[in-house]
């Protein structure tokens, strides 16, 4: 597969990635612009073109930190949205909003695993953090989401 | 497996294993539980595809297709000027000139080290190609001898002049029309007509070969 079928059959979820790396459209466009300008230089050197989306994925995350000044997103804790259960009006929200409110070192892992489709172990590679790590990450993401998107008369029934 | 490791697994998000499945078909809370994770993994795609630029996969793909075009043309670009400018660089270097520079390179040594001819042989070899007494006129020469070259007899003369040294081969059955140049390897060598011959200058400045190439001329 050439490069421009490569970047015609994952841009959208290359941007989508970006997107919720930086939370910001523009700026999502830019990392992923730059990013496959990288792509397209090295390219010719990519040994297995099968682990071209992989590889595609990984420069959008070093692009954006590139830009973001090398920072990766830190692994913070949900604290602040298990605090949330004092703060009714972050209940009840539609599940963009939620993914919104979740810290990016939580929505990257999920991101990564549905839209780019990849496992554990690869996801663990890419954001440079052990599997069981990344498996914890996946699971209170998602634990965080439901209560999130839960409806506020099940949230006012819990408190 | 038991509820919890089914509904812990199930909250990874990694699919259901056979073992999974067989917990699930065996028993009903997390039957109901899988129901409600699969709707709510369908919602959770739903929000993380957000919505993309309009025509954006096609326009970073058609952005790959212009750069590879740019790169082509500005290759090509290079290439041609690299090829013109190699072109014009062998345009410069005249082969006899070359082979002037090969000869003082390679045979120099050897023929100063074989010695001079007598003043009067020297004068009588030169005399219908390049007259002693105009190279005198120039500066001092140190050193005159035959040496073949080319198939024919060429005569190495070492010129003194107040620049410094410079080479010259005197080739009395070489004719040749204008002036031409080469250099290779800090050496320059200008050879032009002379008499019923030609004459090469080579020195390593420039400068002075072009002089003294300037003044055999005149």
């Amino acid at each position: 597969m050439s490069f421009e079928e490569t970047v015609r059959t994952h841009a959208a979820d290359l941007y989508r990635y970006a997107y919720w790396l930086a939370r910001d459209h523009a700026q999502a466009e830019d990392v992923v612009q730059e990013a496959l300008l990288r792509g397209w230089r090295a390219f010719p050197r990519l040994r297995e073109r099968a682990a071209a989306k992989a590889w595609l994925f990984s420069i959008v995350r070093n692009e954006y930190l590139r830009a973001a000044g090398n920072r990766a997103p830190d692994a913070e804790t949900l604290d602040g949205l298990e605090i949330a259960d004092e703060r009714p009006e972050l209940f009840g929200l539609e599940m963009r909003d939620a993914l919104a409110a979740l810290p990016a070192s939580y929505a990257e892992p999920l991101a990564l695993q549905v839209l780019g489709g990849f496992s554990c172990a690869e996801i663990a590679d890419m954001i440079g953090a052990t599997e069981g790590a990344t498996m914890t990450r996946l699971t209170r993401a998602r634990q965080a989401l439901k209560r999130l998107v839960a409806p506020r008369e099940h949230k006012a029934g819990r408190t | 497996m038991n509820c919890l490791d089914y509904r812990r697994q199930l909250l990874c998000g990694t699919g259901e294993t056979d073992g999974m499945r067989v917990h699930r078909l065996q028993c009903a809370g997390c039957a109901s539980e899988w129901q409600e994770q699969a709707a709510f993994e369908g919602a959770l795609r739903a929000g993380l595809e957000v919505p993309v630029p309009a025509g954006f996969g096609e326009r970073m793909a058609n952005a790959q297709v212009a750069r590879r075009r740019r790169f082509l043309a500005v290759a090509a670009t290079a290439l041609v000027a690299a090829g013109a400018g190699g072109y014009a660089w062998l345009a410069r270097q005249d082969p006899l000139a070359l082979a002037n520079i090969d000869f003082v390179m390679k045979e120099e040594a050897n023929s100063i080290m074989m010695g001079a001819i007598p003043h009067a042989e020297a004068q009588a070899a030169l005399a219908a190609t390049l007259p002693l007494d105009r190279l005198e006129g120039l500066g001092q020469v140190k050193h005159v001898r035959p040496c073949p070259f080319n198939g024919a007899t060429a005569y190495h003369v070492v010129l003194m002049v107040p620049q410094g040294k410079v080479s010259l081969l005197v080739m009395p059955s070489t004719r040749i029309r204008g002036r031409h140049h080469a250099e290779k390897e800090g050496m320059h060598a200008e050879v032009m007509p002379a008499g019923n011959g030609s004459v090469g200058v080579i020195g390593i400045d420039a400068a002075v070969v072009d002089s003294v190439a300037g003044a055999l001329k005149a």
